[in-house]
C-alpha cells in the first residue's frame, strides 16, 4: 500500500526530539515538506544533524510554549500554506496536587493548554480556508493511567486531548480532522533513559513484552496523516503493546 | 469596493445559496440559516478577503445579551455600555437590536458592513 496525502506542509511543533525527527524524515521521503521547531541551539543542531542528507527539503523555527511573540513569528512564516500539524510539545511538572507550587501551577497550565489552544486557534483557521487538515496530537498512556505526582501532566495531556478532539467534531464537516495518538513506553529519547533505569522484568507487563521503537510511532503517525487515516477522526488511539487494555 | 456586494458574494458561496434574497437587512441566522461552523467560516473568509483582523466575538455579536445584562446590573445605560464596546454599531442600530433581541438572533448584513466598513478605516 502507498500512502497519499493532502497536501505536503507540516508544521511539527517540538520538532527536536528523537521521534519527531524519525517523522521528519519519513514525512521528507514522502515529499512532504516539515516545518520543525525548536528552543534552543541544541534542539537545532539536533534538527539539522537528523536532517543531513535534505538540506532544503524542511525548515525550522524557533518556538518557545507559552511564547506568544515567538507564536506570531512562525505564524507569518507558515502565511497561509498548512496542511498538516503533529504537536510532539510537552513540558513537564510533577508535584503531588496538594504540594504543588502555586504559581508554577498557573504558567504550566498557560502554557501546556492556553497556548496549546491559540495554536490550535490559528492553524485551525488556515485549513478552515482551504477546508482540508489534519491535525494529531502526540499524547502519551501516562495521560489515562498517570502515577503519584503526575497529576499536572495528566492534566494537561488530557485537557490537550479534548481540544483535538472538539477541532475534529467542530471542523470535520469542513475537512479538517484531528486524531490522539497515545505511545506507551518508547524506546527513544526520553523513554529511552527512562527505561534504561528499569529492572529488567519491567516490560514485562506490556502485552507485547517490549517497547514501542521511534521508528514505529513516526510510521503510525505518517499513516494517520495519510489520505487512507481521513476517516479517524476526533478520536484517540493507542499504541502501547496492550499495555493499558488489561489489568 | 463595495462591502454589500462583496459579503454577498462570500454568504452565497459558503451557505451555498443561489438566487436567494440578499439585503443589508437579511438576518444571517434567522433568515438564511447559518450555523456557528458558518460563521467562523465566514470570519475566517472576510479576514482574508478584505484583509482586515476579525474578532469573531465582535463581528457576530456574541455577548451583545451579557452586556445588555451587565450594563442593567450596574445600573448604566444599555445602549452606550454596549455601544461603546461594539464602536462599529451606531447607537440607533443597537436600540434595534434591543428591541428585537427576543425574537431571536439579530445578526444582520448589515452589521457585517458596519464592522468591515469600521476595520477597513484602521481602526
Amino acid at each position: 500500500m502507498s500512502l497519499t496525502f493532502s497536501g505536503n506542509r507540516a508544521l511539527v511543533l517540538g520538532g527536536t526530539c528523537e521521534i519527531a525527527l524519525a517523522l521528519a524524515y519519513a514525512m521528507i521521503e514522502s515529499d512532504l515538506f516539515p516545518l520543525l521547531t525548536y528552543r534552543d541551539d541544541k534542539g537545532l543542531n539536533a534538527i539539522r544533524e537528523a536532517l543531513q542528507p535534505f538540506d532544503g527539503r524542511y525548515d525550522t523555527c524557533y518556538l518557545n510554549f507559552g511564547d506568544r511573540d515567538s507564536l506570531e513569528s512562525i505564524f507569518s512564516q507558515i502565511g497561509d500554506d498548512l496542511n498538516f500539524l503533529v504537536d510532539f510539545a510537552q513540558g513537564n511538572y510533577e508535584s503531588f496536587i496538594a504540594g504543588a507550587d502555586e504559581d508554577s501551577v498557573y504558567s504550566y497550565f498557560t502554557e501546556n493548554i492556553s497556548f496549546r489552544a491559540e495554536i490550535l486557534k490559528r492553524a485551525g483557521r488556515i485549513m478552515l480556508k482551504k477546508r482540508k487538515g489534519r491535525l494529531i496530537f502526540i499524547s502519551s498512556a501516562a495521560a489515562a493511567k498517570p502515577n503519584p505526582g503526575q497529576g499536572f501532566y495528566a492534566a494537561a495531556k488530557l485537557a490537550s486531548e479534548a481540544l483535538y478532539r472538539n477541532m475534529g467534531l467542530e471542523l470535520g464537516g469542513r475537512g479538517v480532522t484531528a486524531v490522539i495518538l497515545r505511545p506507551g513506553y518508547i524506546d527513544a529519547g526520553r523513554g529511552r533513559i527512562y527505561l534504561q533505569k528499569q529492572d529488567q522484568k519491567f516490560l514485562e507487563m506490556v502485552p507485547i513484552k517490549r517497547a514501542i521503537t521511534g521508528g514505529e510511532i513516526a510510521q503510525t503517525i505518517l499513516f494517520l496523516l495519510s489520505d487512507s487515516a481521513a476517516g479517524i477522526n476526533a478520536t484517540e488511539i493507542s499504541m502501547d503493546g496492550g499495555l493499558t487494555s488489561g489489568k | 469596493m463595495n462591502i454589500f456586494a462583496e459579503l454577498k458574494r462570500i454568504i452565497e458561496e459558503l451557505l451555498d445559496l443561489e438566487d436567494r434574497e440578499i439585503t443589508p437587512e437579511t438576518l444571517l441566522v434567522q433568515d438564511l440559516g447559518a450555523e456557528s461552523i458558518d460563521l467562523l467560516e465566514l470570519a475566517v473568509t472576510i479576514n482574508s478577503r478584505f484583509k482586515i483582523a476579525v474578532k469573531d466575538d465582535e463581528i457576530f455579536l456574541t455577548r451583545f445579551r451579557l452586556y445588555s445584562t451587565e450594563a442593567k446590573q450596574q445600573g448604566k445605560d444599555t445602549v452606550h455600555y454596549i455601544a461603546v464596546r461594539y464602536p462599529f454599531l451606531d447607537e440607533k442600530r443597537i436600540a434595534e437590536i434591543m428591541a428585537h433581541i427576543k425574537e431571536g438572533p439579530q445578526l444582520k448584513i448589515r452589521d457585517l458592513i458596519s464592522y468591515v466598513t469600521y476595520r477597513l478605516q484602521g481602526v
